[in-house]
């Protein structure tokens, strides 16, 4: 492997790749990212290999495997280059047809095409389909054109020029001063400006700094992290190598959760790639830049994303926060400035530094510049990875994008932010996603998870959800978030199973007022969020709980009964055979009771019954 | 040469020499700012929470600790506002929640106001203050201590759970913890825990004065100035 130790050589590569891709007849991009592998992708690519091979087209027919395209709902996704046209829920047993068909005759498969739920129309390429259209990707549309085991691929597509543009003519200054302009505020949930805080870490003295990449995401039902590192790596590591050169670090570490085991064997691999390349190492590019990349794994504490305690983990310390009197731009990493920006941020640089911070700064709005991933999931038709402008609204998301509701009933609230976040009701779906205007509203940005909940979620579990999730992912250092957050689901716990006075909902009022003006972290700070946004927006599912002593969506077990309706029964006896604890009785072509004592709520047999006869309440 | 710096806590004018933390100058000046995770000789974490007060800075209040927060020139510091008695007194509650069987905790819940629990008690033997755990690997050096787990599991144990060798056997964990103090009419039984409030009747008498304090077996263990 040649290195490249001037820029001329770097031009001259690319140059060599690109013709080299023009070379190939056909490039079939196949997903294979974890979610992929999840729905199957593995065995779909080893048929589709075999097959190619059968045919004799392995030189021909390029077979690209990417990270995640971001359709999740409709993987594993095959989308052939030229003409982009795009199959979803592909089997390995469509591999044949595939080759014969499409490869070698170009016909299109009506059946692997996409169809639109409502319409029922059918799209050719991912350009019309509605999910794609309504988005603006930036950094996703980028994962279709890079294998991310291979550095050639991210080299053709442009890859690096942003650094070499930078090392070749821009002062560090000038590339912080390109940075603020952009507006790029930091993706990891806080939103602090990203110039701004390199330009601290600029100005501290001291020739030891460090950069990090928090790749530790740990929100439920979040991944776009995990998405960016395990599909585009190379994008990340650039970013990081422009961050690095403009604060004067010559260390970067990768901090990424060991439950991602592809994201870290894809950082690695690029890493190594890079060093090969002579991209990472001594004098990168023959300019007197020097920086390389580690990669400290996390055992998969949600606390340690705060990043003290990141820090603390990366130094080999327990992962627990500290006090944040001085901040981590001034002493960080062993005490040395150091910068920590998510992996969304950082792979946001290198196209800021490429198309220039006005570029950047003409989406978005006022206070939010860019694109933000989202991961939508929940009971929406489209779950998936979403990328869109700041300011899109989140009916737009909710609704545009994902489809809607999933199963007919009605949508009540989406929660973002993840277990800081909070969740905001129909009635604010006119919200923009921008920084400020979810604070504002209770709720926040937070990495960008965004559940959709309709209406048979109870927002008091959901409450009570998130709590016992904080209460065991607490560090337990300080004394506010490990006992109030573990009373907080005391008294919740307590209204959910019917035990709920009138006064514990004040007590719990206060008690989050402690938790988040007396802990330690951003963490124990957020933590009440959950339960005062939906308190302040589900009151009266609240007051249902304490007072009647009712679940109004059915969900809590304590508060609910099953009983059948006699006239809509028609006797057939599936619920009978269903119940696993024997607590219906009834004969046949006669309306069924439960007997209510030994009924244990499961729910079996409503799921069972063919009449809609049982009912919840 | 030491440098010093002046300071305002709670509107009396303070001298503390460079490189202390607040509640060090505080109890220094016989301010006393309750706190529980604070050794003297130790460095501080930030744990109990209960040295919490409201650093003013350019007319914005934070809540922090004044234990790891360190003396700057013309700092403005408030101790006892209501915010913070407020705050204060809910993580002292908390905490005696957690640990009725002990004097000392008793103390600071009752000094820093509580008068009823409003949990159920739930009598642990430990409060994860870390004194036991900072006095054996910071100052013995001998890390025969640690905290294990995270979240509910954390703990307080040996390595692997076993005592090891390196234990000095100083005692100073039984000494530096604040659960060795029993209460004055023996340890409650289960079920039957309460707040104690035996040094209510002396609080009454400092009622009004800001920042006074009991004279109570609190100042033993627990750095209070005012104990002579």
């Amino acid at each position: 492997m040649p290195r490249l130790n001037n820029i001329s050589k770097l031009e001259a590569l690319r140059k060599n790749l690109q013709k080299k891709m023009k070379s190939f007849h056909t490039t079939m991009i196949i997903c294979n990212g974890t979610c992929t592998q999840a729905a199957g992708s593995l065995d779909v690519i080893k048929s589709i290999k075999k097959e190619l091979t059968r045919h004799g087209l392995e030189k021909d027919v390029h077979v690209r495997l990417t990270g995640c395209h971001g359709f999740c709902e409709h993987e594993p996704i095959i989308v052939f280059e030229p003409g982009n046209l795009f199959y979803c829920h592909v089997t390995a047993e469509d591999a044949k047809e595939l080759i014969a068909k499409t490869v070698l005759k170009g016909e299109v498969i009506e059946r692997l095409l996409y169809e639109d739920p409502l319409t029922h129309k059918k799209f050719r390429t991912e350009e019309e389909i509605p999910f794609y259209k309504a988005q603006d990707r930036q950094l996703l549309s980028l994962n279709k054109f890079v294998d991310p085991c291979s550095i050639e691929d991210y080299i053709s597509r442009g890859g690096y020029g942003a650094l070499a543009k930078t090392l070749t003519g821009i002062a560090p200054e000038t590339v912080i001063e390109e940075v603020r302009e952009s507006g790029l505020r930091g993706r990891g949930g806080g939103g602090f400006s990203t110039g701004r805080k390199w330009l601290e870490c600029y100005e501290e003295p001291g020739d030891e700094k460090y950069v990090i990449c928090n790749a530790d995401e740990g929100d439920p039902g979040a991944y776009m992290d995990r998405c960016l590192l395990e599909a585009n790596p190379h994008l990340i590591i650039e970013g990081m190598m422009i961050g690095a050169w403009a604060v004067g670090a010559r260390q970067g570490y990768i901090y990424v959760r060991h439950e991602y085991p592809l994201a870290v064997r894809h950082a690695r691999f690029a890493i190594n790639q890079a060093r090969a390349y002579g991209l990472l190492g001594d004098n990168i590019l023959g300019t007197s830049f020097s920086f390389d990349i580690e990669i400290a794994r996390g055992g998969g504490a949600f606390v340690c994303g705060e990043s003290t305690a990141l820090m603390a983990s990366i130094e080999g310390k327990v992962g627990e926060p500290r006090p944040k009197d001085i901040h981590t731009v001034k002493s960080g990493l062993w005490d040395k400035p150091t910068v920590l920006n998510n992996v969304e941020t950082w792979a946001n640089v290198p196209s800021i530094i490429l198309n220039g911070s006005k570029s950047f700064a003409s989406k978005g709005t006022k206070g939010s510049k860019g694109t933000k991933i989202f991961a939508l999931t929940g009971q929406v038709k489209n779950t998936g990875l979403v990328e869109v402008a700041m300011g899109t609204t989140l009916h737009d998301i909710v609704f545009n994008i994902g489809g809607g509701s999933k199963n007919g009933k009605s949508i009540k609230a989406v929660q973002t932010g993840g277990p800081s976040g909070g969740c905001l009701p129909v009635s604010k779906f006119g919200l923009p996603v921008d920084f400020d205007a979810l604070t504002k509203a209770g709720s926040m940005m937070g990495s960008g998870g965004m559940v959709v909940m309709d209406e048979g979620t109870c927002m008091v579990d959901v409450a009570k959800y998130f709590l016992n999730f904080l209460r065991d992912e607490s560090c337990g250092k300080c004394v506010p978030c490990r006992l109030g957050v573990d009373r907080m689901l005391e008294i919740v716990t307590d209204i959910t199973e019917g035990r709920g006075r009138p006064e514990q909902i004040d007590l719990l009022k206060e008690l989050a007022d402690t938790v988040s003006e007396g802990s330690l972290c951003a963490l124990g700070k957020t933590a009440p969020n959950p339960v005062l946004s939906t308190m302040r927006y589900f009151y009266d599912e609240y007051a249902a709980h304490v007072e009647k002593k009712r679940c109004p969506a059915g969900v809590c077990k304590s508060l609910i009964s099953y009983t059948i309706h006699p006239e809509k029964c028609e006797g057939c006896g599936i619920c009978i055979k269903a119940c696993p604890h024997n607590a219906v009785r009834g004969e046949k072509k006669k309306a069924h009771v439960i007997n209510l004592l030994e009924c244990r709520k499961c729910g079996i047999c409503v799921a069972e019954c063919k009449f809609d006869a049982i009912m919840v309440g | 040469m030491l440098q010093y710096v002046t300071l305002t806590i709670d509107g009396s004018s303070v001298r503390a020499a460079k490189g202390t933390s607040v509640l060090d100058a505080a109890i220094e000046y016989g301010i006393c700012i309750p706190h529980l995770c604070h050794v003297p000789v130790l460095s501080d974490t930030g744990a109990c929470r209960l040295c919490i007060v409201e650093h003013v800075k350019n007319g914005r209040s934070t809540i922090t600790t004044s234990c790891t927060l360190n003396v700057q020139e013309g700092m403005v510091i408030n101790s006892n506002t209501e915010k913070v008695v407020k705050l204060r007194r809910n993580i002292a509650e908390l905490l005696v929640a957690e640990a009725p069987n002990s004097r000392a905790i008793q103390d600071i819940a009752v000094r820093c106001g509580v008068k009823d629990v409003r949990y159920p008690f739930r009598n642990n033997n430990c409060v994860q203050c870390g004194r036991c755990v900072r006095y054996c690997t910071q100052f013995w050096r001998a890390n025969a201590l640690g905290f294990v787990g995270r979240g509910k599991e954390r703990h307080v144990d040996y390595p692997l759970g076993v005592r090891p060798d390196f234990c000095k056997n100083c005692g100073s964990c039984t000494l530096y913890c604040p659960m060795s103090v029993t209460p004055c009419d023996g340890p409650m039984k289960h079920g039957e825990e309460r707040l104690c409030g035996k040094c209510e009747s002396q609080l009454s008498m400092s009622v009004g004065l800001p920042g006074a304090c009991v004279k109570c077996e609190l100042g033993k263990g627990f750095q209070c100035a005012r104990q002579a």
